[in-house]
């Protein structure tokens, strides 16, 4: 098999790949220097030009109050929370993208990002919610009760809930949302200037007191991803094979379903919608690694931080003094590699 | 006859509203005998002994020599006007849900509300059937050939203009110039006794307004700044965008000052103080939270009267 030749979705095919195992250590090891490289830049780079100097001081206990407060208490936080975030959307990109056996879904795809923003959009016309530390609990709640009726109305009727009927629930019911988050937010012009800001997806301001109520959430959604890879290569051969090798198929989809929902929906209560990383992060990865699913979350744990870190540091700075939602910035980053993506002759199919 | 179309939100609906408008002009006029102001012909004939001309920055307008049935299209309009003791029939408002500002008091608060500021309701003022309008050229410029087409209509330039010449402008056109000298009179004396009874001069303030974690300073040529400054406060400096500036939160110790007032929907929402600000209370000694529905969008001689009353409070609070 050659590398432009279509690829076969089974974990042995990945040795055809050009890389052998030696490369893909040494990428795996290139990621993480990038990693700490962009952690690093995320505590050093902001709109308040400190120099490196000071806020080398400042980790290490010195500084003045105005340095100790923008790292202790912008930078570090903000860096922690882009990281958790980054993660978790990568990961949910790479089981959707899996599951659904689609390259471009992402995990807005179940209507998990629309959920989200109706229950913040309810939280704030009807129970007066005003800060964020609400907002992470109503959104939560929406994504997950969105999330399980779109997995009610795909599992009606006859058969189990195939992906793509998931799919086609999960745009539909995502679509009703959204309309009616707008007609509420249009009608509240309150609600919508603080929807404004929610929407863009942004990580000012949140701090430890959003990231921690979520953190057990996230781990199990990891944790479930890391367990269903092996059994999501078995299902990528067609799921009679997966049978044959002694997966359960239908528990497998619903333990990916509550990862998902578990990883995207805590990324978009802590920050709000921030597109295209769950999109791109899979995809690059699986250009890089191949379609092994375990390689594949592995890396997107590694790649997704890297893009949500730097595009926030390029947010900080390009419209000083104020400051750009890395939302907007993933947006600029995406776009064009979308585009690349779909003009790719072998769009890392699946 | 009232009809409600959908807001002409794009050239091929504004067509459309225009279309509408005039089907119930037409409506209008052929069922009321003489009621004036329907076209400019009818109020030409009508009206023609009894205008006189106003200046504005769309040319000049012939207005009635005491409009009686006013449109306004602007806060600093409605709140002019109602200190000029001409209560508007329809005004619009920056939201819908909130209405007229409460601050305007119990005569204001009936007014028909005719859309948003950005988004007037052209057939809901058609059927006030208004004798005057006042608008604002940088927000309803491609307003003004129907509005006129509905009663002479006056623009001021720009709201980011200074407020009180706006306010003379609309005294103008209302044909009460020396009200609105002196109304103007009385906020500057207002400001002279608060700059003279706390001995301001010398002091610095700042108003902060946060928005999605970013925080708006505001400056000395916006409605809150300058009257700041009238009281005698300097405003600290910045690279000023216009009237305010953006900055991020890890600059939050640019917005410090001898007083410092940050701006809410609600004042006493517990989480009205942004982190930025509440993470560094020792570099903020005398921080107050104020109604935004006055200190930003109270432009005019009584939102600025009540912006100097809360103004007179804080600072007595803060000497106690």
């Amino acid at each position: 098999m050659t590398p432009t030749s279509p690829v076969v979705d089974a974990p042995g095919a990945v040795r055809a790949y050009p890389r052998g195992r030696r490369a893909r250590l040494g990428t795996f090891v290139a990621l993480i220097a990038v990693l700490l490289a962009a952690i690093a830049l995320s505590i050093t780079v902001g709109a308040n030009p400190i120099g490196p100097g000071t806020v080398l001081d400042t980790i290490t206990g010195g500084g003045d109050d105005e340095s100790r407060f923008i790292v202790w208490e912008q930078r570090v936080p903000r860096t922690a929370v882009g990281a958790v975030v980054g993660i978790a959307l990568g990961i949910a990109g790479a089981l959707i993208q899996a599951f659904t056996r689609n390259p471009l879904a992402d995990p807005g795809i179940l209507g998990v990002n629309s959920g989200a923003a109706f229950a913040v959009a309810v939280g704030i016309v009807f129970f007066g919610v005003t800060d964020i530390s609400g907002y992470v609990w109503f959104a939560c709640a929406g994504a997950l009760i969105v999330t399980f009726g779109v997995y009610a109305i795909g599992a009606t009727g006859r058969g189990a809930a195939s992906p793509i009927r998931l799919t086609l629930a999960g745009i539909a019911v995502g679509a009703v949302l959204s309309g009616a988050t707008t007609g509420l937010t249009l009608t509240h012009p309150d609600a919508f200037d603080r929807m404004r800001g929610w929407n863009a997806g942004s990580l000012l301001e949140r701090g430890y007191d959003v990231l921690t109520p979520v953190v057990p959430l996230l781990v199990i959604g990891l944790v479930l991803a890391f367990g269903v890879s092996s059994a999501m290569n078995s299902m990528a051969l067609g799921e009679d094979t997966a049978r044959a090798q002694g997966v359960n198929v239908a528990r497998t989809r619903v333990l990916v379903l509550v990862a998902v929902t578990l990883l995207a929906g805590t990324a978009t209560a802590v920050a709000g919608p921030i597109g295209f990383v769950g999109l791109m992060v899979p995809h690059v990865v699986r250009w890089t690694f191949g379609p092994d699913q375990r390689r594949i979350v592995a890396g997107s744990f590694l790649l997704s931080p890297i893009l949500v870190l730097l595009s926030d540091v390029v947010g900080r700075i390009v419209v000083l003094p104020s400051e750009m939602p890395v939302g907007i910035v993933t947006a600029f980053v995406g776009a064009p590699v979308l585009i690349v993506l779909v003009r790719r002759r072998n769009a890392s199919a699946l | 006859m009232s009809f409600r179309a959908r807001r002409p939100h794009r050239a091929h609906l504004t067509r459309i509203a225009i279309a509408a408008s005039a089907t119930v002009l037409v409506a209008c006029s052929s069922g009321g005998s003489d009621s004036s102001g329907s076209s400019e012909t009818t109020s030409s004939e009508t009206t023609q002994a009894s205008t006189r001309e106003v200046d504005h920055s769309r040319g000049v307008s012939d207005v009635a020599e005491k409009p009686e049935r006013v449109v306004v299209l602007e806060p600093v309009q409605l709140d002019t006007a109602v200190a000029l003791d001409v209560v508007p029939v329809g005004t619009t408002v920056l939201s819908e849900e909130t209405g007229v500002p409460e601050y305007l008091g119990e005569d204001a608060a009936d007014i028909e509300t005719v859309g948003t500021v950005p988004e007037p309701n052209i057939e809901q003022i058609a059927s006030l059937q208004p004798d005057l309008i006042i608008g604002t050229e940088t927000r309803h410029s491609t307003l003004y050939d129907q509005l006129s087409d509905i009663a002479p209509t006056v623009f001021m330039a720009s709201q980011a203009d200074p407020w009180p010449d706006n306010v003379r402008l609309v005294g103008e056109a209302l044909n009460r110039s020396d009200e609105a000298e002196t109304v103007l009179d009385e906020y500057q004396r207002r400001c002279d006794e608060i700059a003279e009874g706390f001995d301001i001069a010398g002091s610095t303030a700042q108003l902060i307004r946060p928005r999605d974690g970013i925080l708006t300073l505001y400056g000395p040529t916006s409605f809150a700044g300058s009257t700041l400054e009238c009281t005698g406060f300097t405003t600290p400096e910045h690279d000023w965008e216009d009237i305010s500036v953006d900055v991020s939160p890890e600059r939050v110790l640019d917005a410090t000052a001898d007083l410092v007032l940050v701006t809410a929907v609600d004042p006493d929402d517990p989480n009205a103080i942004p982190e930025a600000v509440a993470s560094n209370e020792e570099s903020f000694p005398n921080l107050h939270v104020v109604d935004q529905s006055f200190w930003i969008t109270g432009v005019g001689p009584l939102g600025g009267q009540t912006v100097l009353d809360d103004l007179e409070r804080i600072l007595t609070e803060a000497r106690a």
